[in-house]
């Protein structure tokens, strides 16, 4: 498998921007979120608990791609020794 | 007087384990049928979303544990990749399970962001039979188009080596996506990825392996994240019902699935693709006419 580390830093700090999104999609409600928020309404009271999972989710993937980029314990193994 | 009958939820159940699983799509029959049969049952109706939420859970539930062994070898070997920090080239069970992982994600995206909007969308069973036609023509071009022609012997070897080999990451994301499809009534989630699958090279024998191994995630996320509904008010009145219903979908899901994997050993799209364009057009006619 083709390792790119040029992918991890930024794999990484979107994965963190998606958790943050995920947990205003939790703690706030729809009136509260950014305006340029998907699912934002103005007044409303209820939460967008999807979005904040589907954020959650992808903010997972993000973290999965960075580890995959980091160098593999075989190879680490084998240049120690 | 329970929004859904027993006996509504026992034949809409019995209907919806096999449909699930056929690439004839679940939710246009689940569409048509009611009004075929005259029942007062429409598809956004808060009761019946709830009814299919215990449907679609019996469902994966049933998927699962028929291909138990396999998530096991399949969860095993991701866990082996996240230990290493990489998939190993031999590793086929590694493999598989990240193609599954990302062919689920952008189906789930597009779930929740165009559930709603494509269901009222498309709410009628005119539009679903309208749709079903082009289920069936979806069918008939994924067999015309695909990549590999049909080779004896194709069914043989290790079928999880072949779709780890065969499927790259943009293939197995392609294929996710196109699951997207079924939120229109009419058209097949299960149909969808086989039709992906064929044309990203595979067989139909392990086209329909890799679109079963798919639907489990995608269908018991879904499912478990309205579960919350059928257990609260939403689900007053329906869940007598809807147990029935899910008890129904689960023993023909379990059939179809059995029936499936045999079927498209030696077997095609072509006869699910003339079903649905024959059963969308006559029933287009019908509901036209009446």
């Amino acid at each position: 498998m083709t390792k790119n580390r040029r992918l991890i830093l930024p794999a990484v700090l979107a994965g963190i921007a998606l958790l943050v999104v995920a947990a205003l999609y939790l703690a706030e409600a729809a009136g509260d979120l950014p305006s340029f928020f998907p699912g934002h309404e103005a007044g409303s009271g209820r939460h967008h608990v999807k979005h904040g999972i589907a954020a959650a989710a992808v903010a997972a993937a993000c973290f999965v791609v960075a580890w995959f980029q980091t160098e593999p314990k075989s190879r680490r193994g084998a240049a120690a020794a | 007087m329970d929004p859904i009958s027993y006996f509504q939820a026992a034949v809409l159940g019995l209907l919806q384990g096999v449909a699930e699983l056929f690439p004839i799509s679940s939710l246009g029959h689940s569409v048509i049928l009611p009004r075929l049969l005259g029942w007062d049952i429409h598809q956004n109706d808060d009761y019946f979303v709830t009814f299919l939420v215990a449907t679609h859970f019996a469902t994966a539930i049933v998927l699962f544990v028929f291909f138990r062994e396999d998530w096991k070898r399949i969860l095993t070997g991701m866990g082996r990749s996240l230990r290493d920090r990489e998939i190993a080239a031999d590793d086929t069970d590694a493999k598989l399970g990240w193609l599954l992982f990302a062919g689920t994600i952008p189906a789930g995206l597009l779930g929740l962001a165009l559930e709603h909007a494509l269901r009222s969308a498309f709410a009628s069973a005119q539009s679903a039979a309208g749709f079903l036609v082009l289920n069936g023509v979806m069918l008939y071009g994924a067999e015309r188009l695909r990549r590999r022609a049909p080779a004896p012997g194709d069914g043989g070897g290790d079928a999880d080596a072949v779709i780890a080999r065969r499927l790259g990451w943009r293939a197995a994301l392609g294929i996710g996506t196109a699951q997207a499809i079924a939120l229109i009534p009419g058209f097949s989630r299960s149909g969808a990825s086989m039709g992906g699958g064929l044309l990203a090279g595979l067989s139909n024998e392990h086209a329909a392996r890799f679109s079963f191994l798919l639907a489990t995630p995608i269908i018991g996320a879904a499912a478990l994240l309205k579960l919350p509904e059928l257990f609260g008010a939403q689900g007053d009145g329906i869940r007598g019902p809807a147990l029935l219903g899910a008890v129904c979908a689960a023993f023909t899901a379990y059939l179809a699935v059995r029936f499936l994997v045999r079927f498209f050993a030696t077997n095609r799209l072509t006869p699910f693709a003339v079903y649905c364009t024959a059963a969308g057009a006559v029933l287009s006619v019908v509901f036209l006419a009446t």
